[in-house]
């Protein structure tokens, strides 16, 4: 699939170009109130997973400051789920106030209205004291709800220009069927990072700094060529989603993606090394083998994962614009939201899902890996809110990035683009 | 040996069977609840006394193992909790043990402001 005929990936992108990339959008706050305005108002935001709220009546409430809502998402009795804004008809106050939970009805803690699960208006204390007030008239608002693959997402806009499945199946519908549904043990973080909201999601979108940030931690997972270099297996770009794939080194337990689910002799090599170096990461390996709940043959995943068939694929990272990064092995996924509250202030939500364990050395591996995973991005972290604060300075007007990180520079081009169609106005470069 | 263990009389430490008494001495501090609670034990802790922790676990590993894995988590009394608790605790610390050499990631953010949702509905009972 990759074509031999050009040098690097970014050759086969050349609307994207070479040259440098302005820092404006990273520290703009005109340029985030752009962003507010026709990206995140107007586009499929990411808020969570089904399992999430499985029965009738589970609710979440997704503050998203990036488009000035509070939002409820929430499983009515029929099994489906609906989205509204958390602002109650009478007097404007919120009517859910914890951040998750299970309810028959919403009732406004002021004066007692109630909302059932479809946001109808159901109860008003003293109705009859109310002019000519009509409650079918006055539910909550709804907000545009739909799933894919087990994603929930909402779209602020009241009449959006194109469906979840329009939105996404160009770049994603070759991995449609991924067994999102098997990965039942989840694990969240969440962060308030005083960076901006793509500077956050740049430093998740590359390998370039795994040489580097993860030296100590799992530089060793990553498969190396023969000059030393990580240099992704291949990259995508659409219009808005880009996907990056990467080779693994398989005598790693944290790169060998099969080891825990095949065994045999996907393990052996993985613990072939680890055996001797890092000895609890293989004992968690050896403990846990054959304990999850469920089989991930590598040939039953959808064809567009390891688009480039590589002997030694690692996982995809996915990118859905604007700010959901999805990053798919055979047997786990993380599921990353870069939400900003502020120009230079994001909400970083991190979330892993694993398949349930049936044995208690199952789970001790499942635990290994997430603590391993956590502080990676504890690494991963650690330079955002310096960028950020250096960026600020304007002592650089513009960044360089070299092939291996285009998905960097296609982030720029996909906010561009979406400000132009949604809200033309001056260009990033004219702000710089 | 510790001696938080012999003085926390509120909160008695679970006995250990036999086969694992090497352990017991590290139940007290390491049988902890959440991954709250263990990351901030793993910062609390000397180095020293997170690899005397970290050795006496692998030296005992295949008898643990087998021990935990004879029966389903759903059927597991406080001693089995007791020692998944351990195993947890060292898959835990074992990025300072075989990664940074020390408690915390080398140049890392501040696991303090990456907080855990422990009460996130999909986390695994254990």
């Amino acid at each position: 699939m990759t074509d031999t005929t050009f040098r690097f990936i970014t050759d086969r992108y050349p609307e994207l170009g070479k040259g440098p990339i302005p820092s404006a959008p990273y520290i703009s706050p005109e340029y985030y109130e752009r962003e507010k305005e026709a990206i995140f108002k107007k586009t499929w935001l990411h808020v969570g997973r089904v399992e999430e709220i499985p029965k009738a009546g589970d609710y979440i409430v997704k503050d998203l400051e990036c488009a000035n809502a509070s939002i409820i998402i929430v499983r009515n009795k029929k099994g489906e789920i609906n989205a509204m804004h958390n602002v109650c008809s009478h007097r404007l106050n919120q009517i859910a106030y914890e951040k998750c939970g299970n309810t028959r009805k919403f009732a406004c803690k002021f004066h007692g209205w109630a909302f059932d699960l479809d946001g109808n208006l159901t109860g008003v204390p003293e109705e009859e004291c109310f002019f000519d007030l009509d409650k079918k008239d006055h539910g909550l608002e709804r907000v545009a709800c739909q799933v894919w693959q087990g994603f929930i997402f909402i779209n602020l806009d009241p009449n959006p220009s194109e469906s979840l499945e329009e939105y996404l199946k160009p770049m994603f519908g070759c991995i449609e069927g991924y067994p999102f549904e098997k990965m039942t043990a989840g694990f969240s973080w969440v962060s308030e990072v005083n960076c901006n909201w793509k500077l956050a999601l740049d430093a998740f979108q590359e390998a370039y700094h795994v040489a580097y940030i993860h030296g100590l931690s799992i530089a060793d997972a990553v498969e190396k060529s023969d000059n030393g270099t990580m240099p992704p297996l291949d990259a995508l770009c659409g219009e808005y989603h880009r996907r990056l794939s990467l080779g693994g080194n398989q005598k790693s337990v944290y790169g060998n993606p099969k080891a825990v689910t095949e065994g045999g002799a996907a393990a052996e090599e993985a613990l072939s090394e680890a055996a001797k170096t890092r000895p609890i990461s293989a004992a968690a390996l050896r403990a846990a083998i054959g304990s999850a709940k469920h089989d991930f043959p590598l040939d039953a995943l959808p064809e567009g994962m390891n688009w480039t068939k590589s002997p030694n694929w690692l996982f995809d990272i996915n990118v859905v614009f604007p700010d959901l990064y999805l990053s798919l092995r055979p047997n786990y996924f993380q599921c990353y939201t870069f939400r900003p509250t502020a120009h230079n202030k994001t909400r970083i939500e991190c979330r892993v899902f694993y398949p349930e364990m049936t044995t208690a050395g199952g789970r001790f591996f499942l635990e290994y890996m997430k603590v391993a995973l956590r502080d990676v991005l504890l690494e991963d972290m650690s330079t955002v809110e310096r960028t950020q604060k250096a960026a600020e300075t304007g002592a650089k007007k513009f960044m360089l990035l070299q092939d291996s990180e285009i998905l960097v520079r296609h982030s720029y081009h996909a906010v561009e683009r979406m400000l132009n169609k949604n809200q033309p106005k001056a260009s990033a470069e004219e702000l710089a | 040996m510790n001696l938080i263990a012999t003085l926390n009389l509120d909160n008695p430490v679970v006995q250990l069977p036999e086969a694992f008494a090497s352990l017991q001495p590290f139940v007290s501090l390491w049988a902890l609840d959440t991954e709250t609670a263990r990351n901030v034990q793993r910062h609390a802790q000397p180095m020293e006394a997170i690899r005397a922790f970290a050795d006496t676990m692998l030296a005992n590993m295949d008898e643990l193992i087998a021990f935990v894995n004879r029966k389903p988590m759903s059927e597991f009394d406080e001693v089995d909790e007791t020692l998944l608790k351990l195993l947890l605790s060292l898959a835990e610390v074992a990025p300072a043990v075989e990664f940074y050499g020390q408690q915390e990631v080398v140049w890392g953010f501040d696991p303090r402001r990456f907080v855990a949702e422990e009460d996130f509905n999909m986390k695994p009972k254990f």
